[in-house]
Formats: structure tokens, sequence, C-alpha cells
């Protein structure tokens, strides 16, 4: 095979491993904005909260993420339910610039909360797995971790989408998406579904969280880039649909790899946002999945 | 509602009380300096750095009685390494605190954007460690710099490779601000002139997690030289991906900073094992030849617990220079120290001599360094050499 094909097939490849932790990210935010419409900008944050509650447990115990991060995601499922339960609640069938401004003032105080207990210091961890690398043939070569946290990603990502294909609670979670006037006359305890799904939409970025920490490094803003990420996995993926967004993760992730080796690095987050504005514009409904989850 | 507006009327008293008490009280027998650095973001390891080398010249200077019988006293302020930040940082430093000297900031990018502001507030600014040369183009009579520019890293980068093995085909991989791209510049100018075939340049954003792609490209190329303008988080990312797609040049090389910190060669806060043989310049060791670099070594190591690099060094440095000029203008006013820093001839500190040309530029010599078994050893000039560079860097795969 030529060289540029492999050139070619190893950013495809990077691209795809870094897509599906996009894909956790896209898709915890697709689905609160698909059952209740909120627009979650302490999602980074979220993610950020789950990568210092990995970082806490690594520390306190030697042990790889890879196999700790349910914590995390067990975590801020209940940070999740009770932000709802708490703070959004009271505030539902107003205006949705209270929960942006409600959503955003608890992303500060949770960036702001961690640069006060840890320091704004960067943090990385060291594990044996990191210096793993796999090679396909001469040419290829898939580091170790991200392998992993693809397969862990693609697990979740698939058991979320059959949750909510399937169970009794994603049956719930679509009929309050489809029309949440007449979800409750139906039966449905609007509440509790609402509550449980933006547990588990957070719980999705403190995992995505709990993956990234090992190979990347940890400080109280890093959640913000993976948030401008997520907004753009939402539109593209179509507004709420969480298979859309797993989908838009993925492509996201190989876009910005293939920017990146046939244009340069500084390009990659410019397309990002070209395409974002590109499907806002031209075609709102998002290029992929249907319009709601 | 009576309730209230008493309550407000209480608080707005409490306010002002404590706002009296709070600025009252020191000014009157201390000596304000004005700090600006990098405590919070993504430059925080940088501007702890800053602070322990400031800390260790500020309790030293008021060992011996500090300056114009006053104690000093460091007044702060963190940009958040964010250069719109350290604007403001001189608006309250100079307007509301009334400092008439300003030291800093940590990084070029935040540097240049007060080089105008100290410029038009009449005070002058001691710079410890912005390389970008672009920000001494202003030519205002206010600015002064420590440290060596980014010419310097790349024509002291140039010597070395020529006389050790001269290596033809030039990668420069430079992160996207000021600081990447004064150095990217630099070291194109330079390199035409050296003869060197510049096969690649690439510049990135930092805090990215994944340079995979970039480097494929750098690799395609097939450089034996790169040479990293990189912050700390991204040099240990960029290393690390290095040896994952298996990219070996004859010659890892850089212009410092992220590729010099202190913390760059371990493995809970840099690159670990990936930073070994990689080069860069350096500005300052704890074996400098200096007087007092040894002292200041161990001072540091026991504020911090670690060996300082030399950015810790230049603030430092900043500090005792702004010291000596206060003293010889026995005065406190903005213009009466800047013509003092003019006049300055320091012929031994524990940086080596410092005394700053017409533009206001301390001519400072770069060394070469390479991370061998963990620690920085100084390969270049000869005369100056620990220890012999090891080349080419060994192939990822023949590591061990």
């Amino acid at each position: 095979m030529v060289n540029w094909l492999y050139v070619a097939l190893q950013a495809i490849l990077n691209g795809l491993l870094t897509g599906a932790l996009y894909a956790l990210i896209g898709m915890g935010m697709a689905l609160i904005f698909g059952v209740m419409r909120i627009v979650n900008f302490a999602h980074g944050a979220f993610l950020m909260l789950g990568m210092y509650a990995t970082y806490v447990l690594f520390q306190a115990t030697g042990g790889s993420p890879y196999y700790q991060f349910p914590v995390a995601g067990i975590l801020l499922f209940v940070v999740g339910y009770a932000t709802y339960m708490v703070l959004l609640r009271p505030i539902r069938g107003q205006v949705d610039f209270m929960v942006i401004l409600l959503t955003m003032g608890l992303a500060l105080i949770l960036t702001d909360g961690a640069q006060l207990i840890f320091g704004a210091d960067y943090h990385q961890i060291n594990i044996p797995l990191l210096s793993r690398n796999i090679h396909l043939g001469s040419q290829i070569s898939l580091n170790a971790p991200w392998l992993v946290s693809f397969a862990i990603a693609l697990v979740l990502a698939c058991a979320l989408y059959w949750v909510v294909t399937h169970t009794m609670f994603g049956r719930a979670a679509r009929a309050i998406a489809q029309n949440p006037y007449a979800a409750p006359l139906m039966g449905i305890n609007v509440n509790r579904v609402q509550a449980i799904s933006f547990g588990i939409g957070s719980a999705a970025a403190g995992i995505a969280g709990a993956l990234l920490l090992p190979v990347f490094y940890l400080f109280p803003e890093v959640g913000n880039q993976f948030k401008l990420k997520s907004f753009v996995m939402v539109v593209l993926g179509g507004m709420g649909s969480i298979q859309g967004a797993a989908i838009a993760g993925l492509v996201l992730g190989v876009v910005e790899s293939l920017t990146s080796l046939y244009w340069g690095n500084e390009w990659a987050l410019a397309v990002d946002f070209v395409l974002f504005i590109l499907v806002l514009s031209l075609k709102p409904s998002g290029i992929f999945g249907s319009q709601r989850a | 509602m009576k309730r209230s507006f008493l309550l407000f009327l209480l608080a707005i008293s409490v306010f002002f009380w404590a706002s009296c008490h709070g600025s009252k009280g020191p000014q009157a027998d201390t000596f304000k300096i004005g700090v600006i650095t990098s405590l919070t973001g993504s430059n925080a390891a940088f501007g702890q750095a800053h602070k322990n080398g400031y800390t260790i010249a500020l309790e030293e200077i008021n060992a011996k009685g500090g300056l114009l019988g006053k104690k000093v006293e460091l007044d702060y302020y963190d940009d958040q390494s964010r250069p719109d930040q350290a604007v403001q940082g001189v608006s309250k430093l100079v307007d509301q605190d009334r400092v008439s000297i300003v030291l800093g900031a940590y990084s070029s990018e935040s540097t240049r954007a007060i080089v105008p502001v100290v410029t038009q507030k009449q005070i002058p600014l001691i710079i410890p460690t912005a390389v970008a040369d672009n920000v001494m183009e202003s030519n205002s009579p206010w600015i002064f710099r420590i440290c060596a520019g980014s010419g310097s890293f790349a024509t002291a980068t140039l010597d070395f490779l020529r006389n050790n093995g001269n290596p033809k085909k030039l990668a420069i991989v430079s992160e996207n601000t000021n600081f990447g791209q004064a150095n990217n510049k630099s070291m194109t100018e330079a390199a035409k002139t050296a003869g060197l075939e510049l096969v690649d340049s690439e510049s990135y954003q930092a805090s990215s997690p994944d340079y995979k792609s970039l480097l494929q490209r750098v690799k395609g190329k097939n450089p034996e030289v790169i040479y990293f303008a990189s912050y700390l988080l991204d040099a240990s990312t960029l290393m690390r991906q290095s040896e994952q797609l298996n990219l070996n040049p004859k010659y890892y090389t850089s212009a410092g900073t992220g590729f010099a910190a202190a913390e760059f060669p371990t493995p809970d806060k840099g690159a670990g094992k990936y930073a070994e043989y990689t080069f860069s310049v350096s500005q300052w060791l704890p074996s400098a030849k200096w007087k007092g670099s040894s002292e200041f070594d161990q001072k540091y190591f026991k504020l911090a617990g670690s060996h300082p690099a030399y950015h810790a060094m230049e603030a430092y440095a900043v500090l005792v220079v702004a010291a000596a000029a206060i003293e010889n203008a026995k005065s406190d006013q903005a213009q009466a120290i800047r013509d003092a820093l003019k006049q300055v001839n320091l012929a031994e500190t524990p940086f080596g001599p410092v005394q700053f040309d017409a533009r206001g530029q301390n001519q400072h010599p770069v060394l070469l360094t390479q991370v061998q078994g963990g620690q920085y050893k100084v390969v270049w000039p000869i005369e100056a050499a620990e220890s012999k560079p090891i080349i080419p860097a060994p192939e990822w795969s023949k590591r061990q």
C-alpha cells in the first residue's frame, strides 16, 4: 500500500479514538437537551468534576481509571439528579434564558470551587498502560489507553442507546421529548424521568472525564473546550438525537484529525465551528438522525 | 422595606470601614513593588516558579533592611494566564495601588499586551521571562528585559547543531500565541541565514489532547531536527505522542520554556522518560558558575521542595535589579527609578552580570541543555558543558 494511504488511515483511526470520547460527551448533552430542551452549560464542569473525582480516587488507591470509571459515573449521576431536583425543577416552565444563566452560574461555581480546593495547577496521572502501543503492521500504531477508552465509550454509548430505545424509562423520556404536556396525562412522572435523564447525561460527561484523565491533564477549566464541542455535536446530530450526537462525535474526531493532518492543527477548531455554523444556517435539523430522541 | 434600607446602609458602612482599614495601614511604612504573573490558568506552574523566585529575593532584601528605609512588599496581580487580565493588572497596580515599578508578566503574550500600557502610564517595567523579541520592538524607554530573546535562542541552537553533526533538514513546531510564533519567526530567519532547509513549519493550539495528526505531518516531511516552542502541558503531550507515532528525528531541540521546566523530566507532572535526550536552550541552571547560584538553589529547594529552572531565577533577578535601581535612585518616583535602571551595572548576580543596553535589553548568554537520566545537563557552549551531547536521540523502539 502506498505511504499516504497509511498516513491517512492512521489519522482516521486516531480521530475515531478521540471521537468515541466526544461521542460519549455529546450523547450526555443530547439526552439532556432532547428530554428537557435544556442547554446545559455546566456539562463541561461536570466532565471536570468526573476527572477530579477519578484523580482523587487514583491518588488514594492507585487503581487505574479504566476500571474505576464507574465511580465517577455514579457520583455525577447523583450530582446531576440533585442539580435537577434542587436547582432546575423550581425554574421549569420559565424562560429558557433562566436555565442558561443557572447552568452557567453552576459551571462557574464548580470551576472556581475546584480551583479553591485543588488549585489552578494542572495534574496528570501516570499508569503503566500509557507506554503500551499496539502496532498493526509496520505503519500503524495505536496507543493502548486510547483503545481501552474507545472500547469502554463504545459499550456505554450502545448501552445508553439501548436504554433510551428499549426500556420503560427510555419510552417515558421520549414521550416527554415528543410532547411535555401530554406525557404527564399518560401517567408519566415527568419530574422523575427528567431528573434521571439529567443524571444519566451528567454521568456520561463524568465517565468521559474519567476516561480522558490518563491521556490528558487536569485543571479546573479543562471542561470548557469539551463543552463547546458538545454544542457542536448536538447541533450536528440533530438537536437532541442521541444517536445523531454519537455519530457526530465520531465524525468530529475524524474531521479534526484529518484537518490537522492536511491543513495543520491550528485549523482543527476552526473547522469544528465552521461546520457548526453551516449546519445551523443551512440544515438546522442536523445532518444525522431524526429531529428528536 | 425600612428594615432592608437600614441593612443596606449598614452593609455600605461596613464596606467603607473595611476598605479604609484595609488600605491605610501598610502603605505608610512599606515600599510596594507591583508584580504581574500567571498564578492560575495553564501557565500556573511557571507563575508559581516566579512567585518562589520573588519570595526568595524579597526575603533577602528585607533582611538587609528593605529599600529607602522601608520594608518592601510585593503587590501581586494574577493574570490567569490571559493577556487581557494582565492589562487590567497594570491599571490596578498603578492607578489603585500606586506602585512606581512593575515586574512581569510571565508569558510573551501577556507581556506584549502590557508594554504599551506601562509606556503610556510612564511606569518602568522589567521583564523576567518573555522571550518573544517583539516585546522589545516598541523601543519604549520604560521597558527593560533581563532574559535573552527568541533570536538568541535560535542562534544558540543553530550554533550547537552546526558543531554537532551539522544537520540540514529542520522542522519547526510552535504553539500559536506570541511565544511560539516569535520563536518560529526567529528560527525561520536564522535557519535561512544558516543554510538549513525548513521542511515543515507547524503551529498548534496549546491545551489540545491530541497532536498525533500534527506529528504525523512532521514525520511525513522526515526532518533531521525538530525545534519546538511549547509550554509545559503541550510539551509533555507532544513527546508522549512522538513516541506513539514512532517519530524519530536525530535531534529534538526546543526554545526552552516547557522543555526546560523543572517539571518536564518528571513522570508525575511532565513527560517523564519521554523527555529523555531532548535538547533545550536555557538561561540558567542551579549548576551555573555565577556566584550565588547554588545558594539560590538551596533556598529554593527549602521553599518549594524542588530544584528551580531558569524562570524562577529570572524572577529573582528582576527583583534584585529593581532593588538596586531603587537604591541608586534614592526615590520612589517612576521617572527616577527608570533613569537608575538605565545606569544599572551589576557585575555579580546569580543570574550573571546585568546591564541594559540602549534598548533596555540585558545581554545574557544562552546555554543548551540535554535531558540525560532525568536531569538537565549543559552540553553547549563547550566551555560551560557538564556532559557530552548524546546524538542522535535513540529511536523509540530501541529505548527500554
